[in-house]
């Protein structure tokens, strides 16, 4: 009998550049997180060095600035978004207002309700998912996707929210082994609503954990069964990655002052050099790293702060 | 009169008192008064509250002191948390009013408001394809009202570009356009309960469902909230000051809620 050919069980592991590389103009590019937690920078940096256009962005949740980055580098042309701002550092994403109020930017309007059901609605390959948010206001007016219609059974009106199925959803977490497993530290956000829906799904984390250890914790897999996985240290920068750091306050308002100075005046001048230096400049996310400086990187540690019992 | 506490930590006492032990609080982004206001009702008088804390459930009436905050603080979270719960449960059980897991109460806001406390955070202007102010969203607003039993809006300021006579648009809806509204659109929690801005306290009248002057904070008149609010308060007869924070109040707010004073400025 012929010897059986060695079966192994395959790594999942790739780099930035691979995991971006399927994304093409014109598709729906989910990005997961919550408002200055959890986005995958370092896949989204590659995105934009890639020069993707006329995206149809569906941000997270509570989106924030890494959505203006990807409205203000000219990815995007429809965003699908119940929030875009940056709690206390700015009430409403500089790009995000300035390209809406000049027509440069199509908002697909939700409330946080219609974005689960949208995406319920893709996971199980229904035409729409009924809703009562926005039954009474102006939804239906605003966002022409949804009707309002009388519920069969009882009469009652609801809005029918078609679905979303993102073609790219890229993610961040903590922990994975190099099988998928997905383990992020805190709650995850809505990133496993997002992952049931897309069609592709890569997931950027801080480090590479063992399948033993997984399975010490299994309860700790938030979702599984994913396309990509990308190991980048501190790559959800300038955000907080949940377990290592804390969002960076100086660089966040860096960014802001670019954006600002460009949405107020048209004035580029500032947000392409914070592009140049930053992500135009830059090829991987060490070099993006090296950028921001390590000392920097280190101050920003969740256990800074900690002091002797 | 030379007041000894900050405008902020005014408003995060008087939410506070009407906020009841064993309600299940929560805050959204942005909202350190809110925070503050939930944190201030368990440590003063709410030992079986929930709070939403780093997006979670808690419990945190032992802990010494906290601080209020960013909403993702994952320190927060760490220390504290009983319950890990993911974003979208939220949409399941957790904001459907009386149910188990639920959110009781939330404080919301807006960039405009009407007579009958419906909200708009799309924008401003006629064409919302090129609106004159893009606002960030309505957030999950238009759920929470449509089912959570204790709502109450803060205005984070009190003029007539935010108290206005006709909303652009109707993001969520409060009482419509009266009464009869939120029962023929079948809309099952009871409406908003209360707004509350830097001037004044305000409800509604039970039979109008119309925005209702109930008390005016020290330093300001009723003349003052009249002029500065867009469409027509009901003004009742007697229009009391509100109760000033009390010394157990601000200290608490001080010393277990907010003690790095980011609600002094």
């Amino acid at each position: 009998m012929e010897a059986q050919k060695e079966l192994k069980r395959k790594s999942l592991i790739i780099d930035e550049k691979e995991a971006v590389s399927c994304i093409e103009d014109g598709m729906i590019v989910a990005v997961g997180g919550f408002l200055l937690s959890s986005h995958p920078m370092a896949l989204v940096r590659q995105m934009i060095k890639r020069g993707i256009k006329n995206l149809t962005l569906m941000p997270a949740i509570s989106s924030s600035l890494e959505a203006d980055l990807l409205i203000g580098t000219g990815c995007v042309k429809r965003i699908i978004t119940s929030y875009c701002g940056a709690e206390s550092y700015a009430p409403v994403c500089p790009l995000f207002r300035a390209f809406a109020q000049q027509g440069k930017l199509e908002v697909y309007e939700v409330d946080e309700s219609h974005y689960y059901s949208a995406l319920k609605a893709a996971a199980l390959e229904l035409p729409f998912f009924p809703d009562r948010a926005g039954v009474g206001g102006d939804f239906a007016k605003v966002n022409p996707n949804y009707k309002l219609f009388d519920d069969p059974l009882k009469g009652e009106p609801l809005l029918a929210i078609p679905p979303i199925a993102p073609d790219v959803a890229l993610l961040y977490a903590a922990h994975s082994d190099p099988f998928g497993n997905i383990q992020p530290l805190g709650t995850g956000f809505g990133d496993r609503m997002i992952w049931l829906a897309s069609k592709k799904v890569f997931v950027q984390v801080e480090k590479i954990i063992k399948n033993e250890e997984v399975k010490q914790f299994p309860e700790r897999t938030a979702y599984f069964e994913v396309d990509g996985i990308v190991r980048a240290p501190y790559g959800g920068h300038p955000f907080a990655g949940p377990g290592y750091y804390t969002e960076d306050a100086e660089h966040i308002r860096e960014y802001l002052a670019a954006a600002e100075l460009l949405a107020k005046d048209g004035d580029r001048t500032s947000y392409d050099a914070y592009l140049d230096k930053y992500i135009y400049g830059v090829d991987t996310n060490v070099d993006y790293l090296e950028k921001v400086g390590l000392g920097h990187l280190l101050s920003l540690h969740e256990d800074i702060g900690i002091e002797g019992e | 009169m030379k007041r000894n506490y900050s405008t902020d930590e005014l408003l995060a006492c008087v939410m506070s008192r009407y906020i009841d032990d064993g309600e299940n609080v929560a805050s959204g982004a942005n909202a350190l008064v809110p925070q503050a206001a939930g944190l201030l009702a368990h440590f003063h008088h709410g030992p079986n509250m929930r709070f939403y804390m780093g997006q979670t459930w808690t419990n945190v009436f032992n802990v010494p002191s906290v601080q209020i905050g960013s909403l993702t603080d994952y320190k927060a979270y760490r220390g504290n948390a009983e319950y890990s719960r993911r974003h979208e449960e939220g949409f399941d059980r957790a904001f459907l009013g009386r149910k188990r897991g639920a959110f009781s109460t939330f404080f919301i806001g807006a960039i405009q408001i009407d007579r009958y406390g419906n909200l708009n955070m799309f924008g401003v202007g006629d064409d919302y394809h090129h609106l004159k102010f893009r606002a960030p969203g309505i957030v999950g607003l238009a759920h929470c009202l449509n089912f959570m039993h204790n709502i109450y809006i803060y205005a984070t300021n009190h003029t007539k570009r935010l108290f206005v006579e006709k909303l652009d648009y109707v993001s969520a809806v409060g009482y419509g356009d009266g009464p009869d509204f939120r029962k023929k659109w079948h809309l099952a929690g009871p409406g908003p309960k209360m707004c509350v801005s830097p001037m004044a306290i305000m409800d509604f009248d039970e039979k109008t469902k119309r925005m209702r002057l109930k008390s005016v904070h020290a330093g300001f008149t009723v003349d003052q909230v009249i002029e500065n609010t867009g469409f027509e308060l009901l003004i009742p007869e007697n229009v009391p000051f509100t109760e000033p924070p009390t010394d157990e109040e601000l200290h608490i707010l001080r010393t277990r809620v907010d003690p790095a004073g980011l609600l002094r400025g």
